[in-house]
């Protein structure tokens, strides 16, 4: 038998680590409900050009007719253009969960590079660094989110870029304290005293002991960036496609379009629902997943 | 009656699926006045048993047989009778003052607190005020201090608040588990000597709980050993320190050796069957490492601390050095400026005849040669990586790629963790504390240095671990020609392993010179009271105060 190399080694400890901490998110109801419900989502969102027409969200061939209750043929109704509310939610996903995960991961990437290099250099940079994160923090996000997408051409990276610019502070405050608390550990001093530069110390001990922090801290923004999403494409600040609508842009046109006096419930609740859903999704699994990186949440 | 009786104690703590008996059938009895030490090493279930006794426990913990306090059944008392006999009857001083105190209350409040508690009619605050000046007097603190916060007591005035809180209702018993674990020498002989004092005075009866034989002879008349949750031997102090029937007991004694006893110079007491190698022949004579004039200040505000001032220290190669003194004297600044760790205010390191380089690159060269071994070795290796990356996390930063995991297997079998390949894949929570600071030692070894810091090594370890890895550094010397800087607080570490010692005080050495000249004939008034303070484990009648 020949003895296996440290890097396999190390890939099968992970690969236990993961096991059991899949063990012990099984164990929370909610978290395995959540993330069901997510798989399912991002799968119908992913899907949508397999099992949907994209033709039908172009209103010169649109078949329905104006703002036409739920019937066999379009289950959710149809929208003042005739398109039908099912097909809208459906590619709505795709939009709202796109701007959702990438707005996301360019908040969390801001805020964890801010955070780390803040605790780990101190001194002047953790001042300056600190002091742009609080005028980020304390300034209004929708209004900077507004500001800048007015700025800006219109359209998804706009949107994408304001929401993870005015939205990373808080994660960034989070990963620098608890950069810190590793920071202050004697073995980040034994590796200094092996000779590990700052990117050897920040790689192979600070960044993975501050991971498990970001990972569930994404899982929770992403609700929040969903909805920011929303927010902003209500306010007429979204992408302006018709081909591309999101659960924002048909909330506004929903409203535009007086569906609320017409009586049209059919084609406010859906998209309203789908923010709901998705939103509670992340945070339940977002929540089972700090009780399992942070087994101090556990009890009670 | 006697005081407080164990009969067939049992404490089983309840945890899933395994149960952990901390506690095996122990009997014992105390009669007012009489002081009972009890000994033993980490987790072998003193503390469960002091704490058993006022049923301080958690409701995981299972007690069986019988618990007798004053005659009165303690299994059996209702939760108000319970309170009332907390701190009355018996009080409890915690090991740790620092984190036992409320850190945001004065501490006159805090004695008071049981007072207040337990009173039967309200005492007034002119009352209180004068109850607690005198427990504080009963404890030599001036009635001045009662207004401190604790953080802005020594360690020393804080384990002194502790006793004068446990003095609070007058008990009858008084349950001290290591009080004096984290203090300074010094500082352990005056509340030693203050909690015999006490006890003689008062009639009080007095259960103190050590791993320390020696700290456990300078007070209590009866000593009990406690090992794996059963007492394995109990009798007069004096009797079973010198005679000791137990192999337990006589590791245990061992493992703390006297200074000036030739028995114990360059013999660390070890069970492996390595043995150990022979004393140094004749002295090392190149020197390694040199300081010159090495002073740090530290300036917050106005206020300047000169952490070290003006330090000229010598190691040769092949030479254990230890660094003495008490805490705040400057020694770990010291070792950290020698590391490259922290900049010398002024003053420079030379290292074989070269000065340290200033620059984060010249000091990688360097930090190949001179290697780090810290104190606590659960907080010095990452949680996340296995043995074989911590060993070999220093070779990867210098680049060293060829050979790697054969290097990693020298180093741990170096560091006498046999046979390395069982060890590598384990991460440190599998490991005992002993088997981790051989881990951080082989880590060190890995990159061949010439010299190893090591900042109070065994101060965290158990008595019978400490005697193997100092055993360690001995063979090492002697196979490697290592040498070593050792950090310690514990004059008896510089007796077992080391030929030179330098005595720190206040950020300068007061004292430098080969072992048996310092320790035996010590010049300097400071280095004199360091080894007056020492608890003996011949008893004596009154530890000097320093």
């Amino acid at each position: 038998m020949t003895a296996p190399s440290a890097r396999s080694m190390a890939w099968r400890r992970r690969g236990a680590a993961f096991a059991a901490g899949w063990r012990e998110f099984a164990k929370q109801r909610s978290g395995v409900i959540g993330l069901g419900l997510l798989v399912l989502i991002v799968l119908l969102a992913v899907l949508a050009p397999v099992i949907t027409d994209q033709e039908g969200l172009d209103v010169t061939k649109a078949t329905g007719g104006t703002m036409d209750p739920p019937s066999s043929e379009f289950l959710l109704g149809t929208d003042r253009s005739g398109r039908s509310v099912l097909l809208l939610t459906l590619w709505g996903a795709r939009m709202s969960l796109t701007v959702g995960f990438v707005a996301t991961l360019l908040s969390i990437a801001i805020g964890t590079v801010f955070g780390i290099l803040a605790a780990h250099y101190g001194g002047w940079a953790s001042g300056t660094l600190m002091r742009i994160t609080d005028f980020f923090l304390v300034l209004p996000s929708l209004v900077l989110a507004i500001a800048l997408s007015t700025v800006l051409e219109p359209g998804i990276s706009t949107i994408i870029l304001a929401i993870g610019l005015t939205s990373w502070a808080s994660g960034a405050r989070l990963v620098r304290a608890q950069t810190l608390t590793i920071e202050a550990r004697p073995y980040i001093e034994r590796s200094r005293a092996l000779g590990g530069g700052h990117l050897h110390v920040i790689s192979k001990h600070v960044l993975p002991a501050v991971l498990p922090l970001v990972f569930v801290n994404t899982t929770l923004a992403v609700g929040s960036a969903i909805v920011a999403e929303a927010t902003l494409s209500f306010l007429g600040l979204g992408d302006p496609d018709p081909m591309r609508p999101s659960w924002g842009t048909m909330l506004r046109s929903a409203w535009l379009d007086s569906a609320v006096i017409a009586g049209a419930w059919w084609y406010l609740l859906p998209p309203g629902i789908a923010i709901g859903i998705v939103v509670l999704a992340f945070t339940m699994c977002g929540r089972a997943l700090e009780s399992v990186l942070n087994p101090r949440l556990r009890e009670g | 009656m006697a005081l407080l009786e164990l009969h067939d104690l049992t404490v089983r703590y309840r945890s899933g699926s395994r149960d952990v008996t901390a506690v095996r059938g122990v009997d014992l009895t105390l009669e007012a006045g009489d002081t009972l030490g009890l000994a033993g090493e980490s987790g072998c279930g003193k503390s469960t048993l002091a704490m058993s006794v006022l049923r301080l426990l958690p409701s995981s913990a299972e007690i069986g047989g019988r618990i007798l306090l004053d005659g009165e059944d303690v299994a059996a008392m209702k939760w108000g009778r319970l309170r009332a006999v907390r701190w009355t009857s018996a009080a409890i001083v915690f090991q740790g003052a620092m984190h036992a105190l409320n850190p945001v209350r004065r501490v006159r409040d805090q004695i008071a607190e049981p007072i207040v508690l337990h009173a039967d009619t309200q005492p007034s605050a002119a009352e209180l005020r004068e109850r607690v000046d005198s427990l504080l007097a009963q404890v030599e603190l001036p009635a001045a201090k009662s207004g401190a916060y604790p953080h802005e007591l020594s360690g020393g005035q804080r384990q002194r608040v502790m006793i004068a809180m446990a003095l609070a209702c007058e008990p009858r018993l008084i349950i001290a588990d290591e009080p004096t674990t984290a203090l300074d020498v010094i500082v352990q002989a005056q509340v030693l000597s203050l909690m015999t004092n006490l006890v003689a005075q008062q009639d009080i009866g007095l259960i103190m709980i050590s791993h320390d034989l020696a700290v456990l002879a300078s007070t209590c008349e009866r000593l009990a050993v406690m090992y794996e949750g059963r007492i394995v031997e109990e009798g007069n102090a004096a009797a079973v320190i010198a005679a000791p029937e137990h192999a337990h007991t006589r590791a245990l004694a061992a493992a703390f050796p006297t200074v000036g006893d030739p028995a114990f110079r360059y013999a660390p007491s070890t069970s492996s069957p390595l043995g150990l190698p022979e004393p140094p022949a004749e002295a090392p004579s190149d020197v390694l490492l040199r300081t010159e004039d090495l002073r740090v200040t530290f300036a917050r505000g106005r206020s300047v601390t000169h952490a070290v001032a003006g330090v000229d220290l010598e190691v040769r190669r092949g030479e254990i050095v230890a660094l003495v003194g008490q805490s705040g004297s400057g020694k770990t600044t010291l070792a950290r400026t020698i590391l490259g760790l922290r900049q010398p205010t002024s003053g420079r390191v030379v290292y074989d005849g070269t000065p340290v380089p200033v620059s984060s690159r010249g000091l990688r060269a360097y930090r190949r040669q001179v290697q780090l071994v810290l104190q606590d070795p659960t907080s010095a290796l990452n949680p996340r990586h296995s043995v074989y990356e911590s060993v070999a996390e220093g070779l990867r930063i210098h680049g060293i790629t060829d050979d790697e995991r054969s290097r990693v297997a020298a180093a741990l079998e170096a560091a006498e963790l046999r046979p390395p390949e069982e060890y590598m894949p384990l991460l440190p929570h599998q490991l005992s504390g002993g088997q981790r600071q051989r881990v951080v030692i082989a880590g060190a070894l890995a990159l061949e240095p010439h010299l190893l810091v090591a900042d109070e090594p065994v101060a965290s370890l158990d008595a019978s671990v400490r005697g193997e890895i100092l055993a360690l550094l001995l063979r090492l010397r002697a196979k490697l020609d290592l040498a070593a800087l050792v950090i310690t607080h514990d004059l008896g570490l510089a007796w077992n392993i080391a030929d030179c010692v330098a005595v720190m005080y206040q950020g300068e050495l007061v004292e430098v010179g080969p072992v048996d000249e310092v320790l035996l004939s010590p010049r300097h008034d400071y280095t004199r009271s360091l080894l007056a303070a020492l608890p003996t484990t011949q008893p004596t009648t009154q530890p000097t105060e320093a």
